[in-house]
């Protein structure tokens, strides 16, 4: 008897069927397999859509669903999504920030207060213009993020400074009617997500929040998703409409040599302030103006973590986001006492939940164990399996610490796996030349970079083709040391070789 | 540029024709008296969604007044508490509400609790699209026709308008059929049980904070089982969940029982519900759960191969409990001071006040006062301490007890020599809730407040019965029944009247049937209004 841990690895579709009762791998099988198709049929899927898609259907994470774009989050995703949500939630709780809930519905002239910011969002919001039989005498909004909504009342609630910080967080979902390529967890016209809105009687405090944020951001991706980002802060083309400026984690796709932005800071100046009139009084009577903040993260994440960690043979989930840890499987042979091994198997998995580890067993005596090993690895969860229970060959103590032990190593073995694809993909260009180059290896670019509007869009114009276009996703706050007189890749070609001091930024494929 | 448009309250909670002239001089000097106080000005309001202007932009300064007394009138004290002890305040959108991190805080509560309860009891969460295709909500013809009237419809997204309609969900049943249709196909997959936190949208016409709003939070449970029976305990076990956790965490003593034909929702075969009493005697249905028999498995298909390979439609249950229980809490425990908040469900359990007066004396009181406060957090118990200097103490006691939190500990100087203070409870106003001399040794005052903690859950829950017991009648005839009902009072009595008799009750007294209880009393009994012999009791009230 022994208590191994499977491999990581999980299975392809058509092994991971082969055990299962026709009537449910049939079905599961041709349902991922339409809605496969229906995506590489879609214009301008990349084949890589397609195949996160069969990773998704077949772990039983997500469900494809009659409105395109819109997806069913199963139980399997919303624990990972419960488990972020629980740190995170606590962490913000100890940085003072509140949870609040505001409402759904915006009216039109509330969401057309900041010019800069609908700007960016009109073309994609969802309009009810009906209730029960009669046509609404104005259509009413549904929110494609909430800071229009939530900023009058911070006029309303903020008077004095004894008022500031107010510091909120509320966890929805928003509405985002893009007609681009819906992608599962990654474009979705529907999300759930945090968004925090804070605001200050200072910049520097501001500041502050901004990068406690950001941190708690890379925390998540590196120490729970195990998905390495890189911490930086946006160009001045792709912040946030209507913001000072945008701090982001950017994670990146190897085999695609994709780019995905992770997450976003951003610090709102004053701008919104003004706009909704958000004033106090400061110590010395006189009226100032609040300094604000806006943060988020989405259920994008978890699409970020399938991408990081899964590929053509299925998907596999770091431990500490996985709802089960570990399954506990029975194996009975002919003359086996099956109570007894079906009692060793309940007090396994007692002994490890007890020490916090997330076990389960699946007793369930019409499938197969060989079926149960396929159904539970491609859902990415461990098995540990008893060959023959009625002698515990380890004892529980031992179990115990080893499945820890393993778990950890687990944990940050995929994280090291995942840095080290990623680092490779990493490339510094110092010339246009270069930058093209390694764009057509899929890399991540680290190059000079002026920061200019004009100059970004030239880029992106320029790069337009087979591999899509180039941009900005940070400026990297751990920035290489750049040597004397470094010409800036674009100001270089373009400006006719002016040198000028540089900051390094990823030039990267959009995704 | 003037400030946003918010909307006043007259234009927000429109009330039955009889009483909105009392009402609108009621709200209009309210709006006054309140809302001048913590917000701008506002203006008269259209109906419409959008709302009047601000004219100013000045923030008068927060004025120091109470709250209308809720033996006063009711509907204003409600509405003053949720504005006053900072629960919610009204949407952009009539009808809509946001709620605020104190308010929140109390849905966060019954969300920790449920959620395990849920897993507990074979649950898992999930989560299902807001939009529903309008092809879906007419499948289920008695579901169409209840929730038509209410449905949000979506036409235009992205700047085009959509080739189907699209519902805001009022409720999932006909999404979660779809999916369950595809999911389920043997006996194997059965039991499918999920559960689901989310907004839903009913288009309401009469809204008010928490009770009733356009967009209200919810969790809502579906099940899929292979036989009527398991479907039938499942819709009773979790019931008794809601009853469990409104007798020991809210300390709602709720009525559970069976809804009539009339007031089953629309698609169950049977609702059952748990109806609690309110401070003014109206009834509020806090929690449902419905055995929907087949009748959606149908519409939809949802089938699954038995055990001999036979083709059988799956039996269903849903179940809810929405952010209108916050407003349940509210009207239960609320006195003339505001707000009281049952132990278990506070997000602030004890609130600890310094009283120093000379400046020599602030620190070791505020010293004494944090090394209490963490004391008490370490022991897990939800503690504050206000330790402004901008407000005086009588003005924080105020404060506090308004915002419901179940005990106070003051701290003096004398105290800190003596080393004990001074503890009050909320729910016993004036000396007789307050002990003197309370020693600060952890172990003396950990396990007291503690004790008191307890206790005053206990008191809550005991008051709110003995108001409820003293407050339902026990009818034999159509007169007491309307005797009962015209104090306001509920009317407890046989019952095997028709859909029109409940309807006509409904029509001369304004009391609906609220349940069948479980709880029924022995014996033979003939019906309040036929006289034919009747099997069970039923409750008529008022509600909301």
């Amino acid at each position: 008897a022994s208590s191994h841990l499977s491999p990581t690895r999980t299975l392809s579709v058509s092994q991971a069927s082969a055990g299962a009762t026709p009537a449910i791998s049939q079905s599961r099988l041709s349902l991922s397999q339409l809605k496969v198709k229906d995506m590489a049929g879609a214009k301008g899927v990349k084949p890589d859509n397609a195949k996160k898609s069969a990773v998704v259907t077949n772990g039983e994470m997500i469900e494809y669903y009659e409105i395109s774009g819109c997806y069913i989050l199963r139980p399997w995703t919303m624990s990972i999504w419960e488990i972020m949500q629980t740190f995170f939630d606590a962490e913000i709780k100890k940085m003072k920030i509140k949870t609040c809930y505001f409402p759904l519905f915006v009216s039109n002239n509330v969401l057309q207060k900041e010019k800069d910011h609908i700007e960016g969002f009109a073309p994609e919001v969802a309009w009810v213009t009906r209730s029960g039989d009669s046509d609404l005498e104005v259509p009413i909004a549904i929110r494609p993020t909430s800071e229009t909504v939530m900023y009058p009342y911070f006029s309303k609630w903020i008077r004095g400074h004894r008022d500031l910080p107010l510091k909120l967080n509320q966890w929805c979902n928003v509405v985002r009617w893009e007609f681009s390529n819906p992608t599962p967890f990654i474009r979705s016209r529907e999300f759930l997500w945090q968004e925090g809105h804070t605001a200050f009687a200072t910049k520097e405090e501001a500041d502050t929040e901004v990068l406690e944020i950001l941190e708690l951001y890379r925390r998540l991706y590196e120490e729970y998703l195990a998905v390495p980002v890189v911490k930086g802060k946006k160009s001045e083309m792709e912040k946030f409409a209507g913001g000072l400026y945008t701090t982001s984690v950017e994670a990146f796709i190897p085999n695609t040599g994709r780019g995905v932005q992770g997450a976003t800071s951003h610090c709102l100046g004053q701008n919104f302030a003004k706009m909704f009139e958000i004033n106090f009084e400061d110590e010395k009577g006189e009226k100032a103006m609040v300094w604000q903040n806006s943060w988020a993260y989405s259920t994008r994440t978890i699409g970020v973590m399938v991408m990081t960690h899964g590929d053509d043979r299925g998907l596999v989930l770091p431990p500490k986001v996985a709802a089960i840890q570990v399954i506990v499987i029975h194996v009975p042979y002919k003359d086996a006492d099956i109570k007894e091994i079906l009692s060793a198997c309940s007090a396994t998995v007692k002994v490890l939940c007890d020490l916090g580890i997330r076990a389960e067993a699946d007793l369930r005596e019409n499938y197969s164990p060989g079926w149960k090993y396929s159904h539970w690895e491609m859902k990415g969860v461990r098995a540990v399996r008893r060959d023959n229970a009625a002698k515990i060959d380890i004892p529980m103590d031992g179990l115990v610490d080893k499945v820890k032990c393993m778990l950890d190593d687990i944990q940050q073995n995929m994280f090291n796996v995942a840095k080290q694809k990623r680092d490779a993909c990493v490339q510094v260009a110092k010339t246009w030349d270069e930058f093209i180059e390694a764009l057509s290896q899929k890399k991540l670019i680290l190059a000079p970079w002026c920061d200019e509007e004009e100059v970004e869009k030239d880029v992106k114009t320029k790069t337009k083709g087979e591999t899509g276009a180039a941009k900005t996703l940070c400026s990297p706050f751990d920035q290489p040391q750049l040597p004397e007189g470094i010409i800036i890749v674009h100001c270089a070609l373009h400006r006719g070789n002016l040198p000028r001091n540089g900051r390094t930024g990823d030039g990267v494929i959009k995704v | 540029m003037g400030a946003l448009r918010l909307p006043s309250l007259t234009s927000i909670f429109a009330i039955s024709s009889s009483r909105s002239s009392v009402f609108l001089r009621r709200s209009k000097q309210l709006h006054v008296r309140k809302f001048t106080a913590t917000t701008k000005v506002f203006a008269q309001s259209t109906p419409a969604t959008e709302v009047a202007p601000a004219e100013s932009n000045q923030k008068p300064p927060v004025q120091e007044q109470g709250i209308t007394p809720r033996s006063q009138d009711f509907n204003a004290w409600y509405l003053d508490v949720i504005s006053m002890a900072e629960l919610a305040d009204y949407g952009p959108v009539r009808g809509t509400m946001v709620i605020r991190p104190y308010g929140y805080a109390i849905w966060e509560a019954i969300q920790d609790y449920l959620n395990v309860k849920f897993k507990e009891t074979g649950h898992s969460n999930m989560y299902f699209p807001q939009f529903i295709p309008y092809s879906f909500i007419e499948k289920e013809a008695s579901h169409v026709e209840g929730f038509s009237p209410e449905l949000a419809l979506v036409t235009v997204g992205g700047g085009k308008e959509l080739e189907e309609k699209l519902v805001v969900r009022p409720t999932s049943e006909t999404i979660v059929n779809h999916m369950f249709t595809q999911w389920i196909h043997s006996y194997r997959d059965l039991p499918l049980m999920i559960n689901q936190w989310a907004n839903v949208t009913r288009w309401e016409m009469r809204t008010k904070p928490f009770i009733r709003t356009l967009e209200f939070l919810w969790q809502e449970g579906h099940t899929a089982h292979a036989t009527p029976e398991e479907a039938e305990r499942e819709a009773m076990q979790m019931i008794d969940v809601y009853t469990k956790f409104s007798y020991e965490e809210a300390a709602i003593p709720v009525i559970p029982g069976r809804k009539s034909r009339v007031e089953t929702f629309a698609g169950a075969d049977r609702t059952y519900t748990i109806e609690a009493m309110m401070g003014d005697r109206k009834a509020l249905q806090a929690g449902t759960s419905h055995n929907l028999g087949q009748n959606f498995s149908r519409a939809f298909g949802t089938q699954f191969a038995d055990e001999n390979g036979q083709r059988q439609h799956v039996w269903q249950t849903s179940w809810a409990i929405s952010t209108r229980f916050v407003g349940g809490i509210i009207m239960t425990h609320g006195d003339d001071a505001g707000l009281m908040l049952p132990p278990r469900l506070a997000s602030i359990q004890v609130v600890i006040v310094p009283i120093w007066k000379k400046a020599n004396e602030k620190n070791e009181v505020l010293d004494a006062a944090s090394s209490i406060k963490d004391v008490l957090h370490t022991a897990g118990i939800k503690v504050k301490l206000d330790e402004s200097d901008q407000r005086t103490p009588g003005w924080k006691f105020n404060f506090w007890e308004m915002k419901g939190v179940p005990l106070r500990i003051e701290i003096g100087p004398r105290d800190v020599s003596s080393r004990s203070v001074v503890i009050s409870r909320r729910d016993i106003p004036g000396k007789p809730g307050k002990v003197f001399g309370i020693s600060m040794e952890p172990s003396v005052l950990v396990p007291y407040v503690k004790e008191k903690l307890d206790e005053i859950q206990l008191s809550l829950l005991d008051k709110a019965k003995s108001f409820r017991d003293s407050n339902i009648v026990d009818v034999s005839s159509y007169d007491e029944l309307k005797e009962a009902i015209s104090q306001g009072k509920w009317a407890r009595g046989p019952w095997v009247g028709s859909d029109e008799d409940e309807q006509t009750v409904k029509e001369e007294t304004g009391a609906t049937l609220r349940c069948f209880p479980f709880e029924q009393p022995q014996g033979p009994k003939k019906c309040l209004m036929t006289g034919s012999p009747a099997d069970e009791v039923a409750i008529f009230a008022k509600s909301y």
